[in-house]
């Protein structure tokens, strides 16, 4: 290997994240290279002062106008797991109540002037199964969007 | 202010903060306001901006904090929602960084005030004018003590990439202090 190729390792060297083989490889080069020990007391205090920037404070009122800008109720952020665990409540809710449910949808069904096609007559705890998919999937189609919104308002 | 809270652990402050105690929460903004600030400036180069974008990642992760599972360091929660909060506000003003840069303008004094002036200030001035990337990475890494594969997943870049802008960003800040000040003086004054 070339001082150069020394000097490449100097940077990970300085920081400690060079694997211990490699570290012993350029510990014996430095013994006998005096450019190379120039370049490592270079990094080295580039290093260190790096490391030990001073931390500057901002104004006096910084932490009352954050805590004064606190929104004073969170928003609820709905989880696509909560979905997830919601829906098989609902279906079961639909379930247990398929005959006012189906009568209510058969109802508005009727309201519906002159449909084209002639619906397939279902039974009610169908009617039922079919809306409790219908509201667990809106669910955590809803939820998966209300998540998503909020994971990117916090990246933005 | 509560007297106990002041010494209260990191955790049970978290915790009671999540559950909308804003007096924790006081406690962990006087904990972090230093390092979230300095992070910001070094990233946006604006002591206002960087002011305001401190306090608006504070209150989103206040907003945030009843979802935060402890599934890595709080502390580096709370520097991934500054990053992100800091380099949306950069794309922002991107049209008014580069319109400074068209015009020259120059944020440093003349070569001679260097060497009466602090070497941090040297250095903070040199790491304001890396590219942004590297002054991002080189920040992360240094200021605030993150590892590699924490960069990389924060800025959502390959490890490979964040180790070359750390490599490339003290190779410039090297030549350009050495340039700068030489290094008799840069060796003098970093070893005191």
């Amino acid at each position: 290997m070339k001082c150069e190729d020394y000097q490449g390792l100097l940077q990970d060297y300085v920081t400690r994240q060079l694997d211990p083989a490699r570290r012993r490889l350029v510990d014996a080069h430095l013994l006998e290279c005096a450019d190379c020990q120039r370049e490592l007391a270079v990094l080295t205090a580039l290093v260190s002062a790096l490391d030990h920037q001073p931390v500057s404070e901002p104004s006096a009122a910084f932490a009352e106008k954050v805590l004064a800008n606190l929104p004073r109720q969170r928003a609820f952020v709905p989880s696509p797991w909560w979905a997830l665990a919601l829906a098989p409540v609902l279906a079961t809710l639909a379930f247990l109540f398929r005959t006012p449910v189906a009568s209510a949808l058969s109802r508005l069904l009727d309201r519906l002037p002159n449909v084209p096609v002639q619906l397939p007559s279902f039974t009610a705890s169908q009617v039922a199964l079919f809306v409790a998919v219908a509201l667990g999937f809106g669910l955590l189609v809803s939820a998966g969007a209300a998540y998503w919104c909020w994971q990117v308002w916090l990246r933005d | 202010m509560d007297v106990h809270l002041d010494t209260a652990p990191e955790d049970a402050l978290v915790s009671r903060s999540a559950r909308g105690d804003e007096q924790a929460f006081g406690v962990l903004v006087e904990r972090y306001k230093g390092m979230l600030y300095s992070m910001a400036y070094r990233l946006m180069k604006d002591r206002g901006r960087a002011e305001d974008a401190a306090q608006e990642s504070l209150i989103k992760a206040w907003a945030a904090l009843p979802g935060f599972k402890g599934e890595s360091k709080f502390s580096s929660w709370l520097y991934r929602i500054c990053y992100n909060t800091c380099i949306s506000e950069l794309r922002k003003r991107r049209p008014e960084v580069e319109l400074e840069e068209a015009m020259g303008v120059e944020t440093t004094g003349p070569v001679e005030e260097c060497r009466n002036r602090d070497m941090q200030t040297v250095i903070q001035d040199e790491v304001s004018k890396l590219p942004d990337d590297y002054r991002a990475a080189v920040t992360l890494f240094h200021f605030n003590g993150m590892s590699y594969d924490e960069i990389a997943e924060m800025t959502h870049k390959p490890m490979g990439t964040v180790k070359a802008h750390i490599h490339r960003a003290r190779a410039l800040l090297k030549t350009r202090l050495l340039e700068r000040v030489g290094w008799e003086n840069l060796k003098e004054v970093m070893w005191q």
